[in-house]
């Protein structure tokens, strides 16, 4: 059999740098392949060059089907049967799916060059229900379920234009859905894959690969390590394969002495966004988890603690109530907050390391009237090393200038140097992979060590499962049920937050 | 492990090369247009009294353009401006003319400027109206005021009757006038605040991105609301000056600053901190453009050339800047 995709010494310098060294990867007709790797081992540079967006080093050669895929522009590697999906899905939130699926391919005109709606509406419904989804396709897609918007964004790159799809690549397609929603796209990913079409997905989510891959693809530090089937492959085995090393495994400790211990912040009766009654405690030195399905209010958890939003309810951290919609208050007070989705609540894109990590109190650096940049310098420094941020000592980048999981650990390194009594993280490693994660969890633990109280909100069950002491549990806008030491588990959690009743001793 | 580490060093020199002329291409370009004038109409050029004019010419051009680039380092557009340049003229010229003597006419047009940043604050931050067509909407209230003042007619200050007034922008120390040392210690004051104060961090981080400064405990809306009053007051100032350096108040004095202060500013964005508006950057594109324009009209350009060099170099300029940016991405 011809294979879909086929690419042999696909290299890519970057530079002093070597993104990518002689990479040869082939994919079957209807198999889904996952593409998986550390932030910068090569595969965003793989799909781009698939793409079109950059010209490989000579020697590199790819086929699509049989035929030889050019390298000179997304329209070559569009008229050879491959399509894209990016993480942002690139639709237009305030224009349907009817619109969005026009987007770069046109609408069919009568004579007059009118709109034909009715055919556009309908070829749109047909075009989602093959993917399993019946979804009004009236709506702005910003609407839409996240997992819709996804299936939006796949039925446009399968759409016919003018050449065969053979190929669909997916960038981190569930990056952002809860797991519920996950699902569903995972039996779309399996009906595209069933019509002929080659899937490769890159992924930071590794239950993604075990759920939807047939063979996945290990990429480190620009090299091929292993194309291997899913089947027979652990979740260790595939870490290992990913980080190159063993990580460590984690020994809690006891979480009953904590739990006992002075308590920092109390929240009574608060209510704000989804959130209807949202009750606890936190204390020094504890590690507490906040789970809950989309909807459930677990979202504005994070949020509605730090003071960002109108809430309410009462709020206290040592015995002082907290007045709302005061972020600067409440980090007086020694509240912080990393919150979710790092480029619209936390970063400074343009702005450099520095003065993202020193936003917060910008004024420690200054005598006599001026800021001194050399000392600033030297104290972000220390907490790039920290956090063993990469490129090391870079304090002078901008954000844009780093992946994901080194901006979110710049994140995390501002708020660090706050010293602060209680740290509340939002989805603290969203769309960061495995390293950085595992740096990520071990800084949260060397702070609940010095006494500092962590609450984290996640839709990770696995990392919610390694971090905390406790997980509170959201259904439905209140404090369902909160889980301790043993009861901790990846599934106990899933089952939780979505709806078995607590009372009722799971069988 | 050892890509990592050589790759920063590697890429440095190389780096620095690049970014100096990215910088400073103004500079260079500024050289470049005093050097043709120099040597293509050396006699008319290069005279003192040409650079004491172009000096002096811009003092109000920049006073303007200065006070404006700290709103728009707040990522808020002040439309008003020009608009409170004309009241604050109008005003100033109007107190003095019904002798209510020269504290209450300065002090008077300096409030008026404090007013005016208020309300645009309140347009922009307590009613949520983008500020592009807020202080458009407030900029034609401005002009109404205006002609309030001036009852649509022009007041004009016999150079006698108001010899201290006048000395105020017009006494020349070593050579040139003190409206240049205004402008200079304005340049300075805001140059201080944005590099090496709090506040210019502030500034910054709201207009990168409002909603992270917000979390990151910046009062978000404090500190646009004291970006316009610093427009304002900065703007009312440049009136204080302007009538002092003219003598003549006219409901449309102030017209045809709007549009030369936003073009130094944007282009001036390109210039020294590129990406970001600053002081320098503003300033060398004040002086790089009344150096072109100045230089053509030397050589006998018609006067409409100003208008068609500014626009010429605005767009020219930040096009580059863009193709620079997304090259380096």
């Amino acid at each position: 059999m011809t294979p879909a995709l086929s690419v042999r010494h696909a290299t890519k310098i970057f530079g002093a740098q070597v993104a990518l060294d002689d990479v040869s990867v082939e994919v079957q007709p209807g198999e889904v392949r996952a593409l998986v790797g550390q932030n910068g081992c090569g595969k965003s540079t793989l799909i781009k060059i698939l793409a079109g967006f950059h010209a490989p080093e000579p020697g590199t050669e790819a086929e699509v089907a049989g035929e030889e895929l050019a390298f000179e522009d997304p329209v070559a590697s569009e008229a050879v049967g491959l399509r894209f999906v990016h993480q942002d899905l690139g639709l237009v939130g305030n224009l349907d799916a009817v619109d969005n699926m026009a987007l770069g391919q046109g609408y069919q005109t009568n004579a007059t060059k009118t709109i034909r709606w009715r055919k556009e509406r309908a070829a749109a419904r047909e075009a989602l229900a093959a993917l399993g989804y019946d979804i009004n396709v009236r709506l702005p897609v910003a609407g839409l379920q996240m997992s819709e918007r996804t299936a939006v964004a796949i039925a446009r790159a399968m759409s016919d234009r003018g050449s065969p799809v053979k190929m669909l690549i997916l960038d981190e397609p569930t990056a952002n859905l809860p797991n519920a929603e996950a699902q569903r796209l995972y039996a779309l990913v399996r009906r595209v894959a069933d019509t002929g079409v080659a899937v490769l997905f890159v992924s930071h989510h590794f239950d993604e690969v075990f759920e939807m891959a047939d063979s996945v693809t290990v990429l480190r530090d620009g090299k091929h390590i292993v194309t291997r089937p899913v089947e027979g492959l652990t979740e260790d085995e595939l870490i290992e394969l990913v980080v190159g090393r063993k990580l460590e495994v984690h020994d809690k400790g006891s979480a009953d002495d904590r739990e006992h211990s002075e308590e920092v912040l109390k929240v009574a009766g608060v209510a704000g966004g989804s959130v209807s009654d949202l009750e606890f405690t936190l204390h020094r030195g504890e590690v507490v988890g906040v789970a809950g399905i989309t909807g459930s209010g677990r979202e504005f958890v994070a949020p509605l603690v730090f003071g960002g939003m109108e809430r309410a309810g009462e709020i206290s951290v040592g015995g002082q109530v907290l007045p709302q919609n005061r972020p600067d208050v409440s980090i007086e007070r020694g509240i912080a907050l990393v919150p979710a989705e790092r480029h619209a609540n936390a970063s400074l894109l343009e702005q450099t390391l520095r003065e993202n990590i020193t936003l917060v109190d910008p004024g420690r650096h200054m005598t006599m009237g001026i800021l001194r940049r050399r000392p600033e310098r030297a104290d972000v420094r220390i907490w790039l090393d920290k956090l063993s941020v990469k490129p090391s000592g870079q304090t002078e980048f901008t954000m844009t200038q780093l992946s994901g999981g080194n901006q979110q650990k710049v994140i995390v390194a501002r708020w660090l140097r706050q010293e602060p009594e209680v740290l509340i993280l939002d989805e603290p490693t969203q769309g960061v992979d495995v390293g950085a994660k595992a740096d990520i969890h071990r800084l949260i633990d060397e702070a609940a060590a010095q006494g500092t109280a962590v609450l984290v909100c996640s839709t990770d069950h696995e990392e919610l499962v390694r971090v905390c002491d406790r997980v509170v549990i959201m259904r439905r806008g209140r404090v369902a049920e909160i889980l301790r030491g043993e009861q901790i588990t990846a599934d106990s959690i899933t089952a939780a937050t979505i709806g078995r009743d607590s009372d009722e001793p799971a069988a | 492990m050892t890509d990592v580490q050589t790759a920063p060093e590697a890429a440095k020199p190389k780096r620095r090369i690049n970014l100096g002329f990215d910088k400073y291409s103004g500079l260079y370009v500024w050289a470049a247009l005093i050097l043709v004038f120099a040597l293509w109409i050396p006699d008319l050029f290069l005279q003192v009294s040409t650079f004491k004019q172009v000096v002096t010419f811009q003092a109000i051009a920049a006073i303007v353009a200065l006070g404006l680039i700290i709103p728009v380092a707040s990522g808020a557009f002040d439309l008003t401006v020009a608009g409170t340049l004309t009241v604050s003229v109008c005003w100033t010229a109007w107190a003095l003319a019904n002798h209510h003597g020269v504290v209450v006419a300065a002090g008077g047009a300096l409030i008026l400027g404090i007013i005016v940043g208020l309300l645009n604050s309140v347009v922009v931050v307590k009613l949520k109206v983008d500020s592009f067509i807020g202080t458009l909407g407030m900029s034609s209230i401005l002009i109404a005021v205006a002609y309030m003042i001036t009852n649509s007619s022009q007041i004009v200050l016999s150079t006698e009757g108001y010899a201290p007034f006048f000395e105020f922008a017009r006494e020349e120390i070593f050579g040139l006038p003190r409206s240049v040392y205004y402008a200079a210690a304005i340049a300075a004051f805001f140059w201080w605040v944005l590099e090496y104060t709090p506040g210019g961090r502030y500034l910054y981080a709201v207009g990168g991105n409002p909603v992270a400064s917000r979390l990151a405990g910046v009062r978000v809306g404090r500190i646009v609301m004291l970006s316009f009053v610093a427009s304002g007051l900065t703007s009312a100032f440049a009136g204080i000056v302007y009538l002092s350096t003219i003598g003549t108040a006219t409901p449309d004095s102030g017209s045809g600053y709007l549009l030369p202060a936003f073009s130094a500013v944007f282009l001036g964005a390109t210039q020294i901190r590129p990406g970001r508006v600053n002081v320098l950057g503003t300033l060398v594109a004040i002086f790089l453009l009344a150096t072109g324009v100045t230089g053509l009209q030397l050589a006998g350009a018609p006067s409409y050339v100003t208008e068609l060099f500014n626009g010429a170099a605005l767009i020219i300029a930040v096009a580059l800047a863009a193709r620079t940016a997304r090259r380096r991405g």
